[in-house]
């Protein structure tokens, strides 16, 4: 099956010594759109959230309800940022309070949740971990999905948020011929740009 | 669609060691949940289902020297593989196979989601202090886990690990018939592995989801979940791999594809991060969609292993989804979590084994601990079990089985007689 | 109880990371779930946690919650009777 990327977004924060959180936040203001559960998230989700902002902001079918768009995200880390914060909560016995809203995000897929609840996608969402970016993996994974006859879209993201790295590349993957052709040489490509 | 084959399953869970010991414990009715014995908390009012095995006891089930570094998710996952593995007459630890498995490429996707947490929790103090636990570092994070237990046997060309919340496990199983679809895979073996943590035990806790009693799917005075732990995994080929086994090795013939692959699906319900929405709308179309792919109509589900965690929310949300399905009536349901607990990713991995049993012995697992029906629901779980010479013992065609995560991901499996 | 209130206002708002809004913009009558604040059950366990964490108040059902929960004056006056420190 022939496959291309309709459009693609890469963020990275630019530099370790800027907060991840800071950079996410400025980010969100440059939209100007107003959703204030992206506060609540874990900088995982906010990355894969604003990603897909970035996506679909100027999509004049936007909000329709879809069944045929997958949302599948890979990454190295998991949730471990999100996991930490939360041990955060529980590791002194003088000052335990586990903390409901970060045990929630402990779970790498609730990205493709969030942005599933967003754009209201009903299709197929997974989370893959992989030791480093992997974009022979994306690329069979994002086939498989559309073997499903039912598929039309693939959004598919590497979303890395750990130690002083936020990095998120997610494409948006069609069966509508493009200028950019979906392959291992054009994902590592972008990816490596 | 392609005949995927299932001709291998392995299990461990709180009801048993093996398969043999799950169908016991299932048709005795005896529940594995007990009172917290092996994992090191302070949280002893939540009863749990834990595997009755320390890691002690599995290293030596699977001859593995001490100095080797393994975590509770690993070795519970390596038992279970195992079992699968020589289940379908492909063990590594029988040299004849050797030569044949080199041939066949052989893929290993599990689910998890807690990983080598139970380690990190143990050692994470004295990763400060010293380094003499630092080889725990690298076994925290899911995909080691994976890693591990493909390493144990050696004949994996193809390994990953699914993260997906509590659908881990039934994702995992169906990324596998994808792989064998598309002829990526020969022979695939698929599940999923997690172990009970103190990390996840006050998660769960702090979302007030837990029942200090044994969990009551379905029931109206559901209080919870009881968290469980546990591995199972499923082998899946094609039919034309198999029959190409079975001449090479005219040995195999006595082994029997236990059951097929029939459909699945997963889809998202879109609605919040942890609960379910009050429509079912995700568990809906996940149902919906997987008996289009078998190309089957409700009516022809003659069981269903529900996802049943025993939360107010689960249970009421995929029950309104299942009578939406099912609008013809409905079909025994059960949640086989009243046996296991909620083994988290591994869930659909043990109840993919259930299903697989029910299927084989015609018999419909019951729901424990039920007694007063949900007001907002036209059924009741299924309370009776009959089996075997028993002439009430149902015939079981297709077995539907759901595994829902936070994240709205929703899964539905259905396994077939062959 | 004044005082209470716009004690509450700011715990909630850093709590619940409701990152757009100052003390000034949560009426104290308004409705916190629902239509007021638009806030979740997971807010809704999070401002359990916060009752014991800074008041030394346990909930042990979340429905308790529902109607602790109706208002900033209704959880404040709760507090007011209840707290433990």
């Amino acid at each position: 099956m022939n496959l291309y990327i309709k459009t693609y977004r890469h963020l990275i924060n630019p530099s370790p010594m800027i907060d991840g959180k800071e950079y996410l936040t400025s980010v969100y203001r440059s939209l100007g759109i107003d959703y204030p559960k992206f506060f609540k998230m874990d900088n995982l989700s906010k990355l894969g959230f604003l990603a897909s902002e970035l996506i679909f902001k100027d999509d004049p079918s936007r909000f329709v309800p879809r069944e045929d768009l997958a949302v599948i995200g890979f990454n190295r880390s998991a949730s471990l940022e999100a996991d930490t914060a939360y041990q955060a909560t529980i590791q002194d016995n003088k000052n335990y309070f586990p903390s409901p809203a970060a045990f929630v995000y402990t779970l790498p897929n609730i990205v493709t949740g969030e942005i599933a609840i967003r754009n209201k996608f009903y299709g197929e969402t997974s989370f893959y971990i992989s030791e480093q970016f992997d974009a022979e993996q994306i690329f069979r994974t994002v086939n498989h999905a559309f073997q499903d006859k039912k598929t039309r879209s693939v959004l598919a993201a590497w979303i890395e948020s750990f130690d002083g790295t936020q990095e998120v590349f997610m494409m948006l993957v069609e069966t509508e011929t493009s200028e950019i052709p979906f392959s291992i040489k054009q994902i590592n490509k972008i990816m490596n740009n | 669609m392609k005949n995927f084959l299932i001709t291998g399953a392995g299990i461990i869970s709180a009801i048993g060691n093996n398969k043999q010991e799950t169908l016991a414990a299932l048709l005795e009715q005896r529940s594995g949940i007990a009172p917290l014995r092996y994992l090191k908390t302070s949280h002893t009012e939540f009863p749990v289902g834990e595997v009755k095995l320390t890691n002690e006891e599995m290293r030596q089930l699977l001859d593995i020297p001490e100095t080797e570094v393994t975590t509770r998710t690993s070795l519970m996952g390596m038992l279970a593989v195992r079992e699968a593995l020589r289940h379908c007459g492909l063990d590594p630890q029988t040299p004849q196979n050797v030569a044949e498995m080199t041939e066949l490429r052989i893929a290993l996707i599990s689910g998890t989601t807690v990983g080598g947490m139970d380690k990190t929790e143990l050692y994470y103090l004295d990763f400060f202090e010293d380094n003499t636990k630092d080889a725990y570092i690298a076994t925290h994070d899911c995909g080691s886990s994976t890693e591990m237990i493909a390493d144990y046997f050696g004949i994996f060309s193809l390994v990953e690990t699914i993260s997906t919340a509590c659908s881990s496990a039934a994702n995992a199983i169906m990324l596998g018939a994808q792989l064998i679809r598309d002829g990526r895979a020969d022979v695939v073996v698929a599940g999923g592995s997690e172990s009970l943590t103190k990390f996840h035990l006050n998660g769960f806790n702090s979302l007030m989801i837990l029942d200090r009693e044994p969990c009551k799917p379905l029931d109206a005075h559901r209080a919870g979940l009881n968290l469980g732990e546990g591995a199972a995994y499923i082998v899946l080929e094609s039919e034309e791999v198999f029959n190409r086994r079975l001449r090479v090795k005219p040995a195999m013939t006595p082994l029997k594809p236990l059951a097929r692959l029939s459909g699945y699906a997963n889809t998202c319900d879109a609605f919040h991060q942890t609960a379910s929405s009050s429509d079912g709308e995700g568990a809906y179309l996940a149902m919906t969609k997987a008996l289009a792919v078998a190309n089957l109509q409700p009516e022809d589900i003659d069981y269903i292993n529900a996802h049943g965690t025993g939360t107010g929310n689960n249970d009421l949300s995929e029950g309104i989804a299942i009578q939406r399905v099912f609008t013809n009536g409905v079909p025994p349901v059960s949640s086989t979590k009243s046996f296991t607990g909620h083994t988290t990713s591994a869930a659909g991995g043990l109840e993919a084994v259930i299903s697989l049993l029910a299927l084989q012995h015609d018999f419909i697992p019951a729901n424990l601990n039920f007694s007063t029906p949900m007001p907002e629901l036209s059924f009741t779980p299924y309370t009776a079990c009959h089996c075997g010479l028993d002439p009430q013992s149902p015939k079981l065609h297709h077995v539907l089985s759901n595994s829902f995560g936070f994240g709205g991901n929703e899964t539905t499996l259905i396994f077939s007689k062959v | 109880m004044d005082e209470l209130i716009l004690k509450l206002k700011g715990e909630i708002i850093e709590v619940l990371n409701l990152e757009d809004l100052q003390p000034e913009d949560i009426a104290d009558d308004a409705p916190l779930f629902g239509e007021g604040l638009g806030l979740d059950s997971i807010d809704a366990l999070e401002l359990i946690v916060l009752l014991e964490k800074n008041y030394g108040i346990k909930l042990t059902d979340p429905a308790q919650g529902r109607e602790i929960f109706q208002s900033i004056r209704v959880l404040a006056d709760y507090i007011q009777a209840n707290r433990k420190k």
